[in-house]
């Protein structure tokens, strides 16, 4: 089975198959020595590799999976073959530009624009509370506010589209 | 001494105070909102009372609700931990009135330290320093210009009612004025119900040390040395150390004198801390905690005194039995708070439930939390899960078992400050000791290992196809049912 692995950005090609009855990997084309043990269900795993051994932490889902390997922090975006090209498809049937998300979960607590009105880049389009503390989330791009999703006062899941602009050319 | 306390508090700071009353042997009583049910603080204490509700609005900020909790206990005083009621002169007063032990400053002394702007005014005329600023609060954004030109830029507004980094702005330029402003006053009046706020001069280079200071009722009183807390951004601390490469003993005799003469200027009593900012071999009073703080612990670990015993002590009545040369200090001590949030996506607050827990151990590591497995970390509380703290000999060694410690740690389920806490730790400037209050801001996080992307990569791919394997191979949920004692009981039935 051949993944496409994505390390924190970083592209890599992972193929695991059986080799007289045992798992071997290659990484990136070269063979990589490694015997995988999972410690309990929880994703304590440990790796012994090329003379070394390492504690491994893993969690997430079969499209996301993060590892923690001494005390550093690698996210990882898997993909088979299959999931490679409808990723690819996707992205080629092109996204709406524009959007506006919360990049963390909060309360809007101030609309600064309204719908039709022209805004630069950089400019403040709505105050977001998060723990306590009030954020600015700025324009992006300079275009003119197409869409406001939401009010203020109301509660924001992290991701969830806040505004759409309509881009200004350049 | 007190037979029964309240700790009107949740978290990790809740397990702490529980701890030592333990030792005391003195019983606890712990109130939880209904989302803390299962917390530590609620398996641990010896008596546990629901606030009903989940908000903190509802729950841990309802000064009726645990003062009630207390009397219908028969606890006998109230330990407010930091954060919630603990800065309130109002709670402290109507613990008070209602005739139990207030384990804090007297009520008067939080309300002269709670006014940022009138501790200050108190503060200049005892004769400590205070940084060059305005001591009065400034009407709207065209004063604080008039007002900002004769301070000099860069300036900080700050929250008159203010605390914890919330409410404060640094603007640069008059053009920056009106905005600052407008964020700072919003931030001041949603977080402490007050939209004051103040100008002051913001220093160059400026490290924070702090003074932990204890009094008893009898008038007597000790400073237990500094803290470095430099390491932080948008004023929230991460990385602690007690005591601070810039501080020596004859400067930390002469902070910790001007920190007692704030105390005695407000009548203090109880722990508490005094906060300075440090430019240039100069220091200047900040602000006074009134309360235990967070990063206690480390002055704990180089002094060797438990200080939530000695608060419990001095709250009981007795004298605290020693004098400032009794306190000494033996090696170097680091705290790192390990926060729930995204450091890799300018530390957003990160969400899940907490599982895969993999505990450091070993000589001289001290954890305080207040997760565990199954935890859920949302967004009503604060984002503080634990606190890893350590002791060694001298500074490098104490880098070199946090360093250590750290990379033992997981916290499976969110992410956590840890890799931020560990490249300050590696980073050059750190271990040299040459930084301010902006190094943590400045901090390239985006610098990344590649040494093991190979193996990661092949670990998460066999983590992943395993996975998918036992998948397949467990039966199906349906096929399951028929096995279990409750769908044989009901074929039997038809």
């Amino acid at each position: 089975m051949k993944y496409f692995a994505t390390v924190n950005g970083r592209a890599h090609e992972v193929e695991l198959f059986e080799e007289r009855g045992e798992l071997a990997v290659r990484v990136d084309g070269k063979p990589l020595a490694i015997r995988y043990e999972e410690v309990d269900d929880l994703g304590q795993v440990i790796a012994l590799c090329e003379g070394k051994s390492y504690a491994l932490s893993l969690e997430g889902s079969e499209e996301r999976v993060s590892v923690t390997l001494a005390g550093n922090f690698y996210e990882i975006e898997l993909e088979n073959e299959r999931e490679r090209a409808a990723h690819a498809a996707e992205r080629a049937g092109g996204k709406s530009g524009g959007v506006v998300n919360a990049i963390m979960p909060g309360v809007v607590v101030e609309l600064l624009v309204k719908k039709g009105q022209a805004v630069e880049k950089g400019q403040p389009l709505l105050i977001l509370s998060a723990m306590k503390m009030q954020n600015e989330i700025a324009a992006p791009q300079a275009g003119v506010v197409k869409e406001l999703f939401v009010a203020a006062g109301q509660a924001v899941a992290a991701g969830a589209k806040l505004v759409t602009l309509e881009l200004v050319a350049g | 001494m007190f037979q029964r306390i309240l700790i009107a508090n949740r978290g990790e700071i809740a397990l702490r105070v529980i701890r030592t009353a333990r030792e005391m042997g003195i019983e606890t009583v712990a109130v939880y909102s209904d989302f803390d049910s299962r917390a530590l603080h609620t398996r641990m204490a010896q008596v546990a009372v629901p606030l009903v509700g989940n908000l903190p609005s509802e729950t841990y900020l309802v000064a009726e609700k645990i003062i009630a909790a207390a009397k219908s206990t028969g606890a006998e005083a109230i330990h407010p931990g930091y954060g919630f009621l603990s800065e309130n002169a109002g709670f402290a007063r109507k613990v008070q009135e209602a005739g139990l032990v207030w384990i804090g400053p007297p009520p008067s002394a939080i309300e002269a330290m709670g006014d940022k702007i009138k501790s200050r005014q108190r503060m200049k005329a005892a004769g400590v320093p205070v940084v060059p600023g305005l001591t009065e609060p400034v009407a709207d954004a065209a004063a604080a210009i008039t007002a900002a030109k004769e301070i000099g830029y860069p300036i900080a507004i700050k929250a008159a009612a203010g605390g914890g980094g919330k409410g404060i702005r640094i603007v640069r330029d008059a053009a920056g004025m009106e905005s600052g402003f407008r964020t700072a006053s919003g931030e001041a009046k949603s977080s402490f119900g007050d939209g004051r706020v103040y100008l002051e001069r913001y220093l160059d280079k400026p490290r924070h040390i702090e003074v932990q200071l204890l009094f008893d009722t009898h008038g007597n009183g000790v400073h237990y040395g500094v803290r470095e807390c430099s390491i932080q951004r948008r004023h929230q601390k991460l990385l602690e150390e007690c005591p601070s490469v810039v501080i020596d003993a004859k400067t930390r005799d002469a902070m910790g004198e001007v920190a007692l003469t704030a105390g005695r200027a407000v009548g203090y009593q109880n722990a508490g801390t005094v906060e300075f900012l440090w430019s240039n071999g100069q220091f200047y009073f900040l602000e006074m905690n009134t309360r235990l703080q967070v990063e206690h612990p480390v002055t704990e670990m180089v002094t060797g005194t438990d200080l939530v015993r000695e608060q419990l002590r001095v709250a009981a009545g007795e004298k605290l039995g020693y004098e400032q040369k009794d306190v000494r200090w033996n090696g170097w001590a680091i705290e790192v708070r390990l926060n729930a949030e995204d450091v890799f996506h300018k530390f957003v607050p990160s969400t899940g439930t907490i599982h895969n827990l993999r505990m450091p151990g070993g000589p001289f590591v001290r954890l305080d939390l207040g997760l565990y497995r199954g935890m859920e970390v949302g967004l009503n509380y604060d984002p503080m899960l634990a606190k890893l703290i350590v002791w060694g000999p001298n500074r490098e060694q104490a880098i070199a078992r946090m360093r250590r410690a750290l990379q033992e740690l997981n916290i499976g389920g969110v992410r956590t400050s840890a890799p931020a806490a560990l490249a300050v730790l590696e980073h050059e400037r750190f271990q040299k000791g040459d930084f301010d209050t902006h190094f943590l801001e400045g901090l390239d996080l985006a610098q990344q290992h590649t040494e093991h992307d190979a193996l990661v990569a092949a670990a998460a791919a066999i983590w992943r196809q395993r996975k998918a394997t036992r998948r397949s191979l467990a039966p199906l949920a349906h096929e399951r049912e028929g096995w279990t004692t409750r769908s044989r009981r009901a074929r039997e039935v038809q």
